[in-house]
């Protein structure tokens, strides 16, 4: 029998992989000039403020806020690998700050997903296989579409946690770090926000029962 | 034995391999005699892997033309010290 836990060690290793600044170029390191850092930076900050706060004007005027705070302090960093980690500190709290400020409060019902379980713990819906390849390595546009929508349908908490983790990849400790939460909250929030995510995509995906 | 609900509790840390062996043990016995908390660990992987290959696609035009603009107004870095020169 195949090992249930396939490739359990993957998720680690490739939020390890991902998290790396910017490959620099092979020899001669560019240097970061304000040019550079909007080149190679915006899109970052742009998309990660648009998963935090759904909308994209309010993405614009973050990443602006962002980005010229990083070019006015341009002098005082010391390597990629020390900017991408204040990016990411830079933009979680900005955009923390602009939702506040704008008092964006859309905090979306989900139902708990350990709800849909019977009273002695087994489940208490049938539960099918889905008909998605996980070697498909790109998304189709309907996929993206389902979702970027299940993402934002996550009541706030969870969707800050949930786009750290598996869209940004960060590990866990800087995410507590940069929510002010303790480790073993952001693996709470994360799991619930991963079971929200499968119930949710579930019904688009599942195989049609024989 | 576990139950279905209490197998699902633990899917974050099985699968990034953080479980205590008897945890471990006890949830991979279940899996081979509970074909739904299979399919529901093989869902809860793709849930992951699929968010994982969302594209990230270039910042609209327009942002950048905006960012830009806002360039021009933040003021050049001073220069480096240059040392070793008295008056």
């Amino acid at each position: 029998m195949k090992d249930p836990r396939g490739e359990r060690n993957g998720d680690m290793e490739d939020r390890e992989k991902h998290h790396q600044p910017p490959p620099s170029g092979p020899q001669v390191e560019e240097p970061l000039t304000p040019e550079r850092i909007f080149r190679d930076y915006a899109g970052q900050v742009y998309h990660l403020a648009r998963r935090m706060l759904g909308s994209d004007a309010d993405a614009e005027d973050v990443t602006q806020d962002v980005l010229l705070q990083v070019v006015r302090k341009l002098d005082t960093f010391r390597g990629e690998a020390a900017l991408s980690t204040w990016l990411h500190r830079i933009t979680v709290n900005a955009a923390l700050a602009h939702r506040r400020k704008k008092a964006i409060r859309e905090e979306h019902r989900v139902r708990d997903p350990l709800e849909h379980f019977l009273e002695d713990g087994g489940h208490g819906a049938p539960v099918r296989r889905w008909s998605v390849s996980p070697e498909e390595q790109v998304l189709d546009e309907e996929t993206q579409r389902l979702i970027e929508e299940a993402i934002a349908r996550l009541p706030e908490s969870y969707r800050d946690v949930f786009i750290l983790a598996d869209v940004e990849q960060l590990p866990n400790a800087e995410i507590a770090n940069l929510l002010g939460m303790s480790v073993p909250a952001v693996k709470s929030r994360l799991h619930r926000a991963r079971l929200m995510m499968r119930d949710a995509l579930a019904p688009h995906f599942e195989e049609a029962s024989a | 034995m576990i139950t279905c609900r209490e197998l699902v509790e633990l899917l974050i840390d099985y699968i990034t391999d953080e479980l205590p062996p008897e945890r471990r043990q006890a949830l991979e016995q279940h899996l081979q005699r509970c074909p739904p908390c299979l399919a529901y660990l093989e869902t809860y992987r793709l849930t992951i892997k699929l968010t994982r290959r969302l594209p990230r696609c270039p910042p609209p035009p327009a942002l950048m033309q905006r960012l830009h603009a806002a360039l021009k107004s933040v003021p050049p870095p001073p220069p480096p010290p240059t040392g070793g020169c008295y008056a």
